[in-house]
């Protein structure tokens, strides 16, 4: 009867799916591994440098553009959870859960470019000029779905009878949210602040249409690109990125066994 | 405490509450709509100028720009279906079959080059796949072929290739969240009353898929169809789609143009986005996150 039941799911075998998985994951990470490539090569093919990334500190315009999005990083990454926190507990706690979480994923559906476009009409008409806030407002906007789902996730899997007993010991509301609460959903906490960092470190359409005379690195790839096209250095910055993405994720996936544990 | 302090003690705690709230609608809804309202303004020399003209709207009806909404429609229905058909098998197996741990591995593995920057990927989908990349050579090393194949880069493929590969992996989150809130008892009653496993897929779990089938077709489709920078760089010169017209009518500081094309696309999302909202109920698939034990 026991087999009888678990073959009611329908049609998978097991291997053949993680082969059509294992294709997806390569034809998704395939393309990350030539600009890692070309931006150690040399003059010829097979050479091996450090050049094109020493250039990155030289260069002034590019130093400026790491700097730049070293600080908006932290801000965004410092600023994202608290905002996305507070979506996750508004959602619990102010009614009309189903219209908050429609309104804090907003921003997943809406295109990059709409959304560059919408926040510089609205930045005009207000009379910021374009500067790091106007950066920072709008990849908090695009980082704040992700973060107020990881810790929505968490939250989920907290159980609401802990804060019971703390009322019943007489704890006040924030009392037993500090003291019991937010040790126990941590981990999405520190999932939030590890995507909105990555998040901040790759934005790049929603970011070139805002930020005036700011590059950051992705932007000043794409402006680099677009009227020059691909050179060794360009290389070398795309692989900053993608290496700082990867720190990042394996950052928040030992979190997850941390957390296990 | 004294009710007086405990008011505004409750008046404070749901204005922090309220704080995300209020920062989408100020940052986000009131752009949107600030850019529907200057769709309809005027285009003078350098500047635009509040008034009631269909100047943008016309100029998109007109001339080669419909051919761009129209070729950019079919373009993201094409990557839609294909993204469909490769990330359903996918959620699926991982909803079902997989085990919970290797399942949140295999997620955690389609975000992140989600998350890479896509300009980044796609820029480098062109040395695998021009003239002289990285397939092409091999091909030709291999002696499979004698010259490049052309239509690699710079074509419709190409633009698909970027496209499915942008928007993709993050479709199979609504998927796996749909089809994993399918309780199993439906599936095994299926089974117990004799149905062949194609119609237990068919009856039961497609349909009961379709919250999150159509969530995941909301944000393809409106991605593809607002996407700005993948048909500059796999379409090459001249490929233009709603996206990057919109970017060179900013360009041209012809702002007006610009918000007319990008209030077409958020005008599309907003129907798609309140059908699903009106004719889906959200707990069918975010009920784990939005229920709480006891709450």
């Amino acid at each position: 009867m026991e087999r009888r039941l678990s073959d009611a799911v329908p049609f998978v075998r097991s291997w053949p799916a993680w082969i059509l998985v294992g294709l997806v994951l390569v034809l998704l990470y395939l393309p990350l591994l030539p600009p890692l490539v070309q931006s150690v090569e040399g003059g010829e093919a097979g050479q091996f440098t450090l050049t094109w990334y020493s250039e990155l500190f030289t260069t002034p315009l590019i130093a400026q553009a790491l700097r730049t999005t070293v600080a908006i990083a932290l801000i965004v990454g410092a600023v994202t959870p608290v905002l996305g926190l507070l979506a996750a507990l508004s959602i619990r706690e102010l009614g009309r859960p189903r219209l908050i979480l429609l309104s804090m994923l907003l921003p997943l559906f809406i295109p990059g470019v709409s959304m560059g476009l919408a926040s510089a009409f609205l930045f005009r008409i207000l009379g910021i000029p374009p500067s790091l806030l106007t950066i920072l407002i709008v990849q908090i906007l695009w980082a704040l779905p992700f973060a107020t789902l990881i810790i929505l996730t968490v939250m989920a899997g907290f159980d609401p009878a802990y804060l019971e007993a703390a009322y019943v010991a007489g704890a006040g509301k924030w009392q037993a949210f500090r003291d019991i609460e937010l040790p126990l959903i941590a981990p999405g906490i520190f999932g939030a602040t590890s995507f909105s960092l990555i998040i901040s470190i790759n934005e790049t359409v929603r970011t070139s249409v805002v930020q005036g005379a700011w590059n950051t690195i992705p932007t000043y790839v794409w402006s680099t690109y677009k009227q020059v096209g691909l050179s060794p250095v360009l290389y070398a910055l795309m692989s900053v990125v993608i290496l700082a993405t990867a720190v990042l994720a394996a950052a928040y996936l030992s979190l997850g066994f941390l957390k296990r544990r | 405490m004294n009710p007086r302090k405990r008011d505004w003690r409750r008046a404070g705690r749901g204005g922090l509450l309220s704080l995300p709230f209020l920062f989408v609608a100020v940052f986000l809804v009131v752009p949107l709509a600030l850019t529907i309202v200057i769709s309809f303004w005027e285009r003078v020399g350098l500047k635009f100028r509040p008034a009631l003209s269909l100047t943008a709207y016309i100029a998109i009806i007109e001339g080669a720009r419909l051919d761009v909404l129209l070729r950019t429609f079919v373009v993201s229905v094409e990557a839609t279906v294909l993204s469909l058909l490769i990330s359903y098998p996918i959620a699926y197996f991982l909803a079902r079959k997989a085990s919970p741990s290797s399942a949140r591995a295999v997620l955690l593995l389609f975000t992140i080059p989600f998350l890479i920057n896509y300009i980044i990927r796609n820029v480098a989908w062109t040395g695998l796949l021009g003239r002289n990349g990285t397939i092409n050579s091999t091909l030709i090393a291999l002696g499979l072929r004698d010259a490049p194949i052309d239509w690699l880069l710079y074509s419709d493929f190409a633009v698909l290739v970027g496209l499915v590969s942008s928007y993709m992996p993050f479709m199979i989150f609504p998927l796996v969240l749909s089809i994993g809130a399918i309780d199993r008892q439906y599936l095994e009653a299926s089974a117990l009353l004799g149905a062949s496993p194609l119609s237990t897929f068919l009856r039961i779990t497609l349909p009961l898929s379709l919250p999150g089938i159509f969530a995941a077709i909301i944000f393809g489709f409106v991605g593809c169809f607002g996407e700005s920078a993948v048909p500059i760089i796999m379409g090459g010169v001249g490929y233009e789609l709603v996206g990057n017209t919109i970017t060179s009518s900013m360009d041209v500081l012809n702002y007006p143009l610009a918000a007319a094309l990008s209030s077409l696309v958020v005008v599309l999302m907003l129907i798609l986005m309140i059908g699903w909202y009106l004719i889906f109920d959200m707990r069918a698939f975010l009920g784990k996150i939005l229920e709480w034990r006891g709450a």
